[in-house]
C-alpha cells in the first residue's frame, strides 16, 4: 500500500539509491524473510490458476466472463480459440518481437489487442486490465513448457 | 513416449506393411499455377486483392475410365447474418465459383460444418446460399451441424448419411463421422445449446473422442463395398480424416483401425475430408487421404502428427478474412490422372520455408489442453 502512493514511492527509491551509493549495509535485500508454508504456496498457485481459468473462458468467448469484466473481445461471434486451439500459434515465448501486422516492435499484450481489434472486431482493452492479465495468464500457462525465444519470428 | 505416439506407432505397425501403399502405379506430384481468371484479369477476383490459386496434388489412377470433376466445399461455419456476414460472403463466393466452373463439375460434395452452432437459421441460410449451385449436390454432416438437435434439422434439409452411388467407374461413399459422441450432456443436465457449445469448441475437453464411423455404419460400409471390384477406384467422403492425425481436436476417427481394415482389400481408395481447415496429404496402407480447405478460417497445423507427406500451406494473415481459405475440386481426367485442386484465395498456397509454414518452426511450441471446461 505504501509503495502505491507516488508521493512516498519516489523519496523511498531515492533514499535506497543513496544508501547503495554510500555503501551502507542495510542487510540482505529480500522480499520475504520467512520461509513459505505449503499453504501459502498453494494460495499463490490458486491465485494464478484462477486467473488462468478466467483467461481460458475469455479466450473461448465466454459471454458472462466478458460482461463481468466489462470487455467485449469480439463482435463477430469469433473467439480467440477458434484460430488458436490450445493457444497454438500465439507464441508467447517469442515476445517481445517485431510484429509484421503492426509494423512495430510489440509485446504479447499488443498482439492480443491487435487480434481483438482486427480479426475479432471487438473493443481493444486496457493493457493493464484484469482481462488482459487473465488472457496473458492463460496463454503463458498453456505454453509453459516452451523455451523462451524472445524476438524469434 | 506419449499415448498419442504409442497410438501412431500402433497404426504404423498394423496398417503400414512393408511396401504397402495406395495403388502401385500411383504418382504423387504437386504443382501450383495461377488460375485462368487471374491471367485474364478478372476484375471481380482482383477486387479482393487476393487471387485464386490452384495448387494441385496429382494422383494417377491405375484404372482408366471416363474423366470427371467434382467440387468440394466444406466448413463454411455460417452465423446468422445479423451477427456476422464475413463467413456468408466467403461461402457465397465459393458457391458462385463452383457454379461458374467451365466445364461444369459433375456434382458438389458439401463436406460438413455448414453452420456454426447448428441453428436452423444458420442451416437455412446455408440452404439458401446453396441454391446458387444448380448441379447435383450431395451432403455429409459436420459436428457443428448436428449437436443442437442431434441432426434433426440437418437430416430433414440435406438428407441422411451414409450414402453411396457409382459415378463413371468410381464407387463413391459419403460417411457420417460426427454423430457418435459419448453422451456427456445428460448427466450434467445440459441444455441443447450448451451441448452444442461444447461440441463446437475444437479444443474443448467434454466432447472427447467424438469422431467415429461406428459399428452400424461400418457394417453398412462393408455391404456397400461388397460387390465392388477390389482394384477399382473408391472415393470416401468424410468430415473427419480417417487416420490418426491429432485426436485431441478430433483430427481422426476413433475407430480408424476398423475403418482401415474395411478399406484394406481395395487397392485404390481416396478419402477426401474436411474439419481440419488446411491442406493435408497422407497415406496409410492403401488408403490415401486429402484434407481440404475451409471457406471460413484456417486452423493452425496441430502441434504433432502432421503427415510427413503433407506439404503445409503458408501461414495465413489473420487480418485478412479471405486469406488461407477457399474450396477445391477433384478431377479424374481421361488420361487416368486425379487432381486435387486447392482453390485458395491468395497468391501462394504452400510454404517453401519452415518459418512460413507454421509446422516445422513450431518445434518449440509445447501446448497444454485447456482447463476451464473440466467440469
Amino acid at each position: 500500500m505504501l509503495m502505491r502512493s507516488p508521493k512516498l514511492r519516489y523519496p523511498l527509491i531515492a533514499a535506497g539509491a543513496v544508501a547503495l551509493l554510500l555503501g551502507i549495509d542495510a542487510g540482505p535485500a529480500r522480499a520475504h524473510k520467512e520461509a513459505h508454508t505449503a499453504e501459502q504456496l498453494k494460495a499463490f498457485q490458486d491465485v494464478f490458476i484462477e486467473q488462468v481459468k478466467i483467461g481460458d473462458l475469455l479466450f473461448h468467448g465466454d459471454g458472462e466472463t466478458q460482461k463481468r469484466l466489462g470487455v467485449q473481445l469480439s463482435k463477430t461471434g469469433m473467439a480467440c480459440a477458434m484460430c488458436h486451439p490450445y493457444t497454438s500459434d500465439t507464441h508467447p515465448h517469442q515476445f517481445p518481437k517485431f510484429q509484421e501486422q503492426m509494423n512495430a516492435f510489440a509485446t504479447l499484450r499488443d498482439m492480443i489487442n491487435w487480434c481483438i481489434e482486427k480479426p475479432n472486431e471487438g473493443e481493444k482493452i486496457d493493457v493493464n486490465s484484469d482481462a488482459m492479465k487473465a488472457l496473458e495468464a492463460y496463454i503463458y500457462w498453456s505454453n509453459r513448457n516452451s523455451k523462451l525465444e524472445p524476438g524469434v519470428h | 513416449m506419449s499415448d498419442r505416439e504409442l497410438l501412431r506407432r500402433e497404426m504404423d505397425r498394423v496398417l503400414r506393411a512393408p511396401g504397402e501403399r495406395p495403388n502401385a502405379s500411383t504418382v504423387v506430384t504437386r504443382r501450383t499455377f495461377l488460375h485462368r481468371s487471374l491471367l485474364q484479369g478478372a476484375a471481380g477476383v482482383a477486387a479482393y486483392g487476393l487471387f485464386p490459386t490452384l495448387s494441385l496434388i496429382d494422383l494417377a489412377y491405375a484404372q482408366g475410365g471416363q474423366g470427371f470433376r467434382f467440387a468440394w466445399v466444406s466448413d463454411t461455419h455460417l452465423y446468422p447474418k445479423t451477427l456476422n456476414t464475413r463467413f456468408v460472403e466467403k461461402a457465397s463466393r465459393a458457391f458462385k465459383e463452383v457454379q461458374a466452373m467451365s466445364p461444369p463439375a459433375d456434382f458438389l460434395i458439401f463436406g460438413g460444418d455448414l453452420g456454426q452452432l447448428g441453428d436452423p437459421v444458420e442451416l437455412q441460410l446455408g440452404s439458401d446460399l446453396l441454391q446458387e449451385i444448380k448441379i447435383k449436390k450431395v451432403f455429409i454432416p459436420g459436428e457443428h451441424d448436428w449437436y443442437l438437435d442431434m441432426g434433426a434439422t440437418w437430416n430433414r434439409m440435406f438428407g441422411k448419411a451414409p450414402w453411396t452411388f457409382d459415378h463413371k467407374g468410381v464407387r463413391i461413399v459419403g460417411l457420417d463421422t460426427v454423430s457418435h459422441a459419448e453422451d456427456f450432456w445428460t448427466s450434467r443436465r445440459m441444455t441443447a445449446k450448451e451441448r452444442m457449445g461444447h461440441m463446437a469448441t475444437l479444443d474443448g475437453t467434454l466432447g472427447g473422442a467424438w469422431a467415429a464411423v461406428g459399428a452400424e455404419q461400418l457394417k453398412w460400409l462393408n455391404t456397400a463395398l461388397n460387390d465392388w471390384p477390389k482394384d477399382k477406384p473408391v472415393l470416401v467422403f468424410s468430415h473427419n480424416p480417417l487416420y490418426e492425425y491429432y485426436p485431441p481436436w478430433n483430427f481422426w476417427v476413433r475407430d480408424w483401425l476398423e475403418v482401415n481394415e474395411t478399406l484394406k482389400p481395395f487397392s485404390n481408395v481416396t478419402n477426401v475430408h474436411g474439419h481440419v481447415h488446411q491442406p493435408l496429404y497422407n497415406e496409410i496402407g492403401k488408403l490415401r487421404s486429402i484434407g481440404m480447405l475451409a471457406t471460413s478460417w484456417p486452423w493452425p497445423y496441430a502441434p504433432e502428427g502432421v503427415p510427413v507427406l503433407t506439404r503445409p500451406m503458408i501461414r495465413a494473415d489473420p487480418g485478412e478474412p479471405f486469406d488461407g481459405v477457399g474450396w477445391g475440386t477433384i478431377t479424374t481426367s481421361a488420361t487416368v490422372r486425379t487432381d486435387a485442386e486447392y482453390k485458395m484465395w491468395r497468391k501462394e498456397v504452400f510454404a517453401n520455408a519452415q518459418v512460413d509454414s507454421g509446422t516445422g518452426d513450431n518445434d518449440n511450441q509445447v501446448l497444454t489442453p485447456r482447463i476451464a471446461d473440466r467440469i
